[in-house]
């Protein structure tokens, strides 16, 4: 067995759209996706809404089926599982800790309810090891016995990581953890979960359109743009020289809250395509500044491996790596 | 350089009764916004941040009741308009930009049906004139063929589109001022760029003021010219938008500059600042620096009145009694490590 906690070969999604008055279409959430992810790696997961990013969460947490290819799971393919093992390898935290609380369960009973399902330890022991998680997560102790209504946003963040946590899951998915939450709240949470990260040598994956948060905590980043991965590669790398033109505009996207900052032109066309009626060829060439004819007929292959990207004509390549592309 | 006020607001105070108590969301504000200037009016939620931009356009909430001191549209005083004068002002003088699109646009109604009621309400114009109108704003404001989106609903619009066609709502009269609450908050990255860029091309052209509610400070870098940052709804620093940002008065302002991660100058998993404790409920009147329970410099006279805001030249102006070279520049930091 590898380091590789979680291997993802070809998956794909289709959901079938349109009413009874309409045609019946197929949406492509997600359109073959290979991703590694090795133990105690952060993975950045970047793009903007629509391109399936939440879907691929989706099915690591086993709401959604994948239509076609093969997730692995520490060696196993994930519907292997039963529900109660699936629940133990991998755990969610969700954007808005407004609405994923149960409003009429404790924080007590909300934090332990992963191990009160599976029947581990008494309720003594699971109370003992509630409090130790609050501690961990900074949950002040008196706090352990409160309803969701009664903490802050930062704080009921907290509980969500903890009930994430208590299982000892192999895999965290952070699903925008942070995007609810005020900006001097949201750096507690980013500090706390670097240090859970470190601790724990959590797995995490971050879904995140904030690429100030991924940049942040991520180790590697993955690029999507509609249903597929444009770009990957460890974080510095893609945060230093993107070699696809959409991670470069992502990145020039980001408002830099320092003096003098002007707003971006990204160079842009169009809007984000519908995902049911996908653009020809490259799928990003209608927004694309550096289009050429070819982009709308061929799609490109992914090149490279441990930095891979989908594009003709990448940016930033030193000539020695373009030619070698080529070949 | 700052041209003719447009808008003044002094003193703007507003209260709502709940069980038992008085909320006071917004206590004391003062606002100006000159032509062709962009205010950025900045903090978190619960600072009062937007119920001053509704107070302004006096679209509160019932329950809520709200007094000024004077407020004064190009010279005119409407501190006790009528609600008729108001109806008249909204959309014709005074035009504001929701953060979310699909509930500030009516879904039962065509785009094109929702821009001629504005201009139908606001001017003598025939529904030929009113369409025209529409479709010339809709091509200002970038959307692709126009003639067709006149006859669509807002569903069938992306997130981007409908913000723009917001917009275009919000210049069909020509007014003199637009109120941008959030506008980019609900949008995508690379959309939010697109619009800020718009908005700013729009107010240059025709010299707009432009009140920018946002809680972003990068939306403010690269928008605004003078910043008003809020918090427990009173302001707590003014000052030109690359002055505040570089050189922070307030703790609140210098604690949030040292919250965002910024990638090129913080490392990845860099300890970022934070501002401890939450902001407090807002009830009864203030008897003490409304920021002293999270404030890392605070002293015992903190404590002993509300602190005034106050000028300290250079058009800023701060509310906080402790100087800065009096604070301590280890204070933040120790903050941070003791978490």
């Amino acid at each position: 067995m590898t380091n590789d906690v979680l291997i993802m070969r070809g998956v794909t999604r289709e959901y079938a759209v349109g009413g009874p008055f309409a045609k019946k279409k197929t949406l492509k959430a997600l359109r073959g996706i290979d991703l590694t992810v090795s133990r105690g790696q952060t993975l950045g997961l970047v793009g903007e809404s629509g391109c399936g990013k939440s879907t691929l969460a989706k099915i690591l947490l086993g709401v959604e089926e994948p239509t076609a290819g093969i997730v692995l799971v520490d060696g196993r393919p994930l519907n292997s599982y039963d529900r109660l093992e699936r629940a133990k390898l991998i755990q969610p935290v969700f954007q808005d800790p407004y609405s994923s609380l149960n409003p009429r369960m404790t924080v007590e009973a909300i934090i332990s309810a992963p191990l009160a399902v599976r029947g581990v330890g008494t309720r003594v022991s699971r109370r003992k090891r509630v409090e130790e998680l609050a501690a961990e997560v900074g949950l002040p102790r008196h706090l352990v016995d409160a309803y969701p209504s009664q903490l802050s946003g930062g704080q009921r963040q907290r509980v969500a990581i903890a009930r994430a946590l208590i299982g000892e899951p192999k895999i965290l998915i952070c699903d925008e953890p942070t995007s609810a939450l005020d900006v001097s709240v949201q750096s507690q949470i980013l500090n706390l979960l670097h240090r859970l990260k470190q601790e724990l040598n959590l797995t995490m994956i971050l879904i995140s359109h904030n690429l100030a948060v991924v940049h942040h905590l991520a180790d590697e980043v993955a690029v999507m743009y509609l249903g597929q991965i444009v770009e990957r590669g460890p974080s510095e790398e893609i945060f230093e020289r993107p070699h696809h033109p959409y991670t470069d505009a992502l990145l020039k996207a980001v408002l830099i809250p320092r003096p003098g900052s002007r707003l971006p032109d990204l160079g842009l066309q169009a809007e984000f395509p519908s995902p049911v009626n996908p653009p020809s060829g490259c799928a990003f060439h209608p927004r694309c500044p550096y289009a050429q004819a070819d982009c709308s007929r061929i799609a490109p292959a992914t090149r490279g491996e441990r930095r891979s990207y989908r594009c003709h004509y990448p940016l930033n390549l030193a000539e020695a790596s373009l030619t070698s592309a080529a070949s | 350089m700052r041209g003719e006020p447009i808008l003044e607001v002094k003193g703007l105070q507003v209260e709502i009764p709940v069980e038992g108590a008085v909320l006071r969301p917004v206590r004391g504000v003062d606002l100006s916004v000159s032509r062709g200037e962009t205010v950025a009016v900045v903090g978190e939620s619960g600072c009062g941040k937007s119920l001053t931009a509704l107070a302004i356009m006096g679209l509160l909430p019932r329950a809520a009741r709200y007094t000024c001191e004077r407020i004064t549209l190009k010279g005119e005083a409407l501190t006790n308009a009528s609600p008729r004068r108001w109806r008249q002002l909204r959309g014709d003088r005074i035009a504001m930009i929701f953060q979310d699109p699909m509930t500030a646009l009516d879904p039962c109604y065509r785009i094109g049906d929702q821009m001629r009621e504005i201009l139908q309400q606001h001017r003598r114009i025939s529904s030929q004139a009113a369409r025209e109108r529409s479709l010339e704003l809709l091509r200002k404001v970038g959307i692709p063929s126009p003639e067709e989106r006149l006859s669509q609903f807002p569903h069938q619009l992306s997130g981007g589109l409908r913000q723009r066609v917001m917009i275009a709502m919000a210049l069909l009269c020509e007014p003199e001022l637009i109120i941008a609450d959030e506008p980019t908050t609900a949008l995508d990255v690379t959309i939010q760029a697109q619009i800020l860029r718009l908005l700013r091309e729009i107010q240059r052209d025709t010299g707009i003021g432009l009140i920018l509610i946002t809680h972003d400070l990068g939306v403010v870098a690269g928008m605004a010219d003078r910043i008003v940052v809020m918090y427990g709804g009173e302001v707590v620093e003014v000052g030109a938008c690359d002055d505040v940002l570089s050189r922070p008065l307030h703790p609140y302002t210098e604690g949030l500059m040292r919250s965002i991660p910024v990638p090129g100058q913080t490392k990845r998993g860099d300890l970022l600042g934070f501002i401890p404790g939450i902001v407090p409920r807002q009830v009864g009147e203030r008897t003490r620096c409304g920021f002293i329970d999270r404030c890392p410099y605070a002293v015992e006279s903190c404590a002993t009145g509300p602190v005034p805001l106050s000028a300290v030249g250079n058009g800023r102006e701060v509310r906080c009694a402790i100087p800065a070279e009096k604070r301590d520049p280890q204070a933040w930091n120790r903050l941070a490590e003791a978490s």
